[in-house]
């Protein structure tokens, strides 16, 4: 998928999630979270997403040398670029593919604890308005 | 039994056995303070254990591995000086909590007293017998917190939380200080050890020729003076005569503001004999004993009349350890120790007395009393007894240690020579004439002379034996002191002396010593005394109208205002940081980010959006990304919630087909079964929030909204377009590790698996425990309702 593209819309997925964590209403600030994560994800599997990499799931026997191929010599002070010139890309990252279905699973709970803190907080003072309930006490 | 093991037991017992105080209150009710005495008992017991090997053989020191990289242990050094306090602490603790059997009401909460007795005495010993001066300052600490929550332990008056609030200001940031003076001794020395320092006549070379001496030693006086109410901070003694009587006897006038005189001697052989130490301590201890002394005059609360003495006898022994000079560091030594120990007999037993007073008569204003002899006999004999060894009448033990004191400051002053031959005895005297002045009054005022008023309960009668005792038997001990010295002597002065000294230190004390210099200045303060309690009222009433008129000349004052001022400014600036509502502190925020990701790229002069730009994209792509974005859109817009709730929904949905596209098919099955689940909760929670609030959107917010979100989008834009552009990385890629592993390892061929089930397969467990964690908090949320509803 052509990055820059990518790139467009994951930017206008953060700037509206932005907005909407900026409104008053409780539940609205949740919706506004999920889209800022789904932003997050997407943005973090691009990242370990490479032009004609495949699936990460090894089909064949394991091949030596598959991988990604570096040719870095620290103690020289020559730091080897991820994707470095003439190697070819076989697989998508896992890493950041695993990384990322970790951090989906752990957005679903933050965001079930904020909508029930949202239903609580509607049940103890009768609103979702956040200025609103600054102003309650106790 | 090995010293070393008694001393631990001695300090731990008190930390455990109060750990059990409730269980055992529950077994004894009442009758809780014979078991807190016990305890201090046995730890009396296990430190006069220990004390014939030091007595005989000079310090021990052991020590336990505590944290080795950073070379400390816990350590125990037993030296003369510490096996004294350590009777002292633990005797008066004895003492201190068999009398509070009486004093203490049983509608009291009585376990926590106790407890936090225990804990203070446990900390005390802990804080003498410490070997390196990072547990010295831990247990230091605890000794002021413990202190605090007793002088605050009636937490419902707002006398006692100012008393203690400020006895904890004062004196635990009085250890800060001390503790920074560690440390710089620590630069110097390159140890925490306070044995090894003391047994190595080098390193105290090398620490009186470096330049953070002065820094090191003012630091260290800080500290100490902070924590025995010496000088300026000799604010929080009179304020923490709040707590109850028995406390004020233990902690504020025999064990805790002696923690700093002991601080004193225990670094006498490191910093005396210098210039510094004779003018800082000396100087100090010399102001401080005449001014406290003269300020004693004006208090009418009996207890204020000896938290003032107390300030001023703790002068004197810091004025005698200042006495030094180079070729004699030790000349008041002696006497200072002597008179420690003398001042903790007399002035436990005026507290308890006054204890007694106050609790008979329910006052504790000594203009109210007068002629209490009759009413009190036994209570009168024991007070006069211990007033008149403060005062310095033979044969009570006050008398000696006066005399020594008067000897030394003559001796001092000689070897200075020039002014200070007359100046240092003249002020010694002048301190005495003011302790014989206030001893008189605690006398006169509470036993003789006649009853001002009738304000005063009907029937006065004497207490119970279980507190005449206490107050009897110390008051027995000044006399017994007093008449026969050489045994306290050779004990636990001698001992004491060659702890701070190093050397075998030879003290010779006797009732009568010849018709000496000495003698004379004591006769002169007798007669001054004298003339000066006949001006006694006088003198109070002008100190009284002086404070009137100069209501900023006062160190309370300048307390008050700092601490006033301090509360102020800081519900200011958390008014200011803590505007209330979320908004401000997420624009902050997210300022803050626009402004860090964008300055860097303008100052390296990179161009915000990067040349060469390839956007060709196949239509289906191109119509999945579109969908994405109008259900964004369409979220942030619709108002109702259930649409906007739809939209999202569909977003996620639609974000699983991007990354089938990204070729991540695991997570594109997660997103579809975690974005179900999703849907259904807020489906759920909808359905029992009825939309009641709708924002109204200004045109001013709606602008401002618009551009901060406008510039996040436009920030991450030129973060992204610049990221594809290829970062070179300065590390390699750790993915590389598991693409090449992940068959021959975990014999798994996908590659995410993998890593999620075995690889990383604490972090996946981390990840469950999150979801526990959040099922838990739901469910407490939803079971949890106010009582009201």
């Amino acid at each position: 998928m052509n990055p820059t593209m990518l790139s467009i819309t994951i930017a206008l997925l953060f700037g509206i999630g932005t907005f909407m964590i900026l409104r008053r209403d409780m539940i609205k600030v949740a919706i506004g979270i999920t889209v800022l994560s789904h932003a997050t994800h997407m943005l973090i599997v691009t990242s370990g997403a490479f032009l004609g990499g495949k699936v990460p799931i090894i089909t064949s026997d394991h091949e030596s040398g598959s991988g990604i191929i570096f040719m870095d010599d620290i103690a020289a002070g020559v730091f080897a670029p991820i994707v470095p010139e003439g190697t070819e890309m076989i697989y998508s990252d896992p890493l950041v593919q695993a990384l990322t279905l970790t951090a989906i699973v752990i957005s679903l709970a933050t965001t079930a604890v904020l909508l029930i803190l949202a239903y609580r907080v509607y049940q103890e003072h009768g609103t979702t308005d956040l200025n609103e309930i600054r102003r309650l006490k106790g | 039994m090995d010293p070393f093991i008694a001393i631990i037991l001695a300090v731990f017992l008190p930390f455990i056995l109060a750990g059990i105080l409730p269980a055992v209150e529950r077994l004894v009710k009442d009758k809780i303070g014979w078991y807190a005495s016990g305890v201090a008992f046995l730890s009396l017991l296990l430190v006069a254990v220990a004390a014939p090997e030091v007595i005989r053989g000079g310090a021990v020191q052991s020590s336990v591995q505590w944290i080795p990289s950073m070379g400390l242990n816990l350590s125990f050094y037993i030296d003369g000086l510490s096996i004294m306090f350590g009777i002292i602490v633990s005797g008066i603790g004895v003492i201190i909590m068999s009398y509070s059997n009486g004093y203490m009401s049983t509608k009291e909460d009585l376990s926590r007293y106790y407890r936090q007795l225990l804990l203070f005495m446990g900390s005390m010993l802990g804080m003498v017998f410490s070997a390196n001066v990072i547990q010295l300052f831990i247990f230091w600490e605890l000794t002021s917190i413990t202190s605090f929550m007793l002088i605050g332990y009636w937490r419902n008056r707002s006398l006692s939380v100012y008393g203690a609030t400020k006895s904890l200001i004062v004196t635990a940031g009085g250890g800060i200080f001390m503790l920074t003076g560690f440390l710089l001794l620590n630069i110097i020395t390159g140890t925490f050890d306070i044995g090894t320092i003391l047994q190595d006549p080098s390193i105290i070379t090398t620490i009186k020729g470096h330049d953070l001496f002065l820094p090191a030693l003012v630091l260290i006086l800080i500290g100490a003076a902070a924590k025995s109410a010496q000088g300026p901070f000799y604010i929080w003694l009179p304020n923490a005569m709040e707590a109850p009587t028995p406390v004020s006897a233990f902690l504020h006038s025999a064990t805790m503001v002696k923690a700093g005189i002991y601080l004193i001697a225990r670094v006498h052989p490191i910093f005396s004999g210098t210039d510094a130490w004779l003018v800082l301590v000396g100087g100090l201890g010399i102001i401080t004993m005449v001014a406290a002394g003269f300020l004693a005059f004006r208090q009418t609360d009996i207890k204020g009349l000896l938290a003032y003495s107390t300030i001023s006898q703790l002068g004197y022994m810091m004025a005698m350890y200042g006495y030094t000079t180079y070729q004699y560091p030790g000349i008041g030594v002696a006497s200072a120790t002597f008179h420690l120990l003398n001042h903790a007999t007399f002035k436990a037993c005026l507290f308890l007395v006054a204890g007694i007073v106050a609790h008979e008569t329910a006052t504790r204003d000594i203009r109210k009393m007068g002629g209490l002899r009759k009413e009190l006999p036994f209570t009168f004999i024991i007070g006069s007894i211990a007033a008149l060894s403060m005062a310095g009448i033979p044969p009570l033990n006050g008398f000696l240690s006066k005399e020594m004191f008067y000897e030394s400051s003559l001796e001092i002053g000689q070897l200075l020579g020039g002014p200070f031959a007359i100046l240092i005895p003249a002020a010694a005297v002048l301190g005495g004439v003011f302790t014989f002045a206030y001893s008189i009054k605690f006398i006169d005022g509470i036993f003789l002379g006649k009853r001002r008023n009738d304000e005063l309960p009907k029937h006065i009668h004497e207490p119970s034996m279980i507190m005449l005792i206490p107050p009897g038997f110390l008051a027995l001990l000044v006399i017994i002191i007093g008449l026969f010295p050489s045994a306290a002597v050779t004990y636990m002065i001698e001992p004491a002396t060659s702890g701070i000294l190093l050397e075998k230190a030879n003290v010779y004390v006797s009732l009568w010593h010849g018709f000496n210099a000495a003698l004379v200045m004591t006769i002169v303060t007798f007669i001054a005394g004298i003339a000066i309690y006949t001006r006694y009222d006088a003198i109070a009433a002008w100190q009284d109208s002086f404070n009137a008129r100069h209501t900023k000349i006062s160190i309370n004052y300048v307390y008050d205002s700092i601490v006033d001022g301090a509360k102020g400014k800081s519900s200011s600036f958390a008014a200011f940081m803590q505007p209330g509502p979320i908004k401000p502190y997420l624009v902050s925020l997210l300022v803050l980010f626009i402004v860090l990701g964008t300055i860097p790229l303008i100052l390296v002069g990179g161009l915000m959006i990067p040349p060469g730009l390839a956007f060709d994209i196949n239509i289906y792509e191109l119509i999945l990304l579109c969908l994405i974005v109008v259900s964004a859109v369409g979220a942030a817009v619709m108002g109702k919630y259930i649409y906007a709730v739809l939209a999202v929904s569909a977003m996620g949905y639609l974000v699983s087909l991007v990354f089938i596209n990204l070729k991540a098919p695991d997570l594109a099955m997660t997103q579809i079964l975690v974005e179900t689940l999703f849907t259904i909760i807020f489906l759920l929670v909808i359905v029992k929030v009825p939309q009641t609030f709708k924002e109204h959107l200004t045109r001013s917010v709606l602008v401002k909204d618009l551009l901060i979100s406008s510039a996040v989008f436009v920030t991450v834009l030129v973060l992204l377009l610049n990221a594809f552009q290829g970062i070179t990385s300065p590390f390699e890629s750790i993915s590389y590790y598991f693409i090449e592993n992940s068959v021959p390892l975990a014999k798994g061929h996908n590659m995410v698996n993998v890593i999620l089930v075995d690889f990383r397969g604490i972090d996946t467990l981390g990840e469950i425990v999150v979801i526990c964690l959040a099922g838990l908090g739901v469910y407490n949320l939803i079971k949890s309702r106010s009582d009201s509803k």
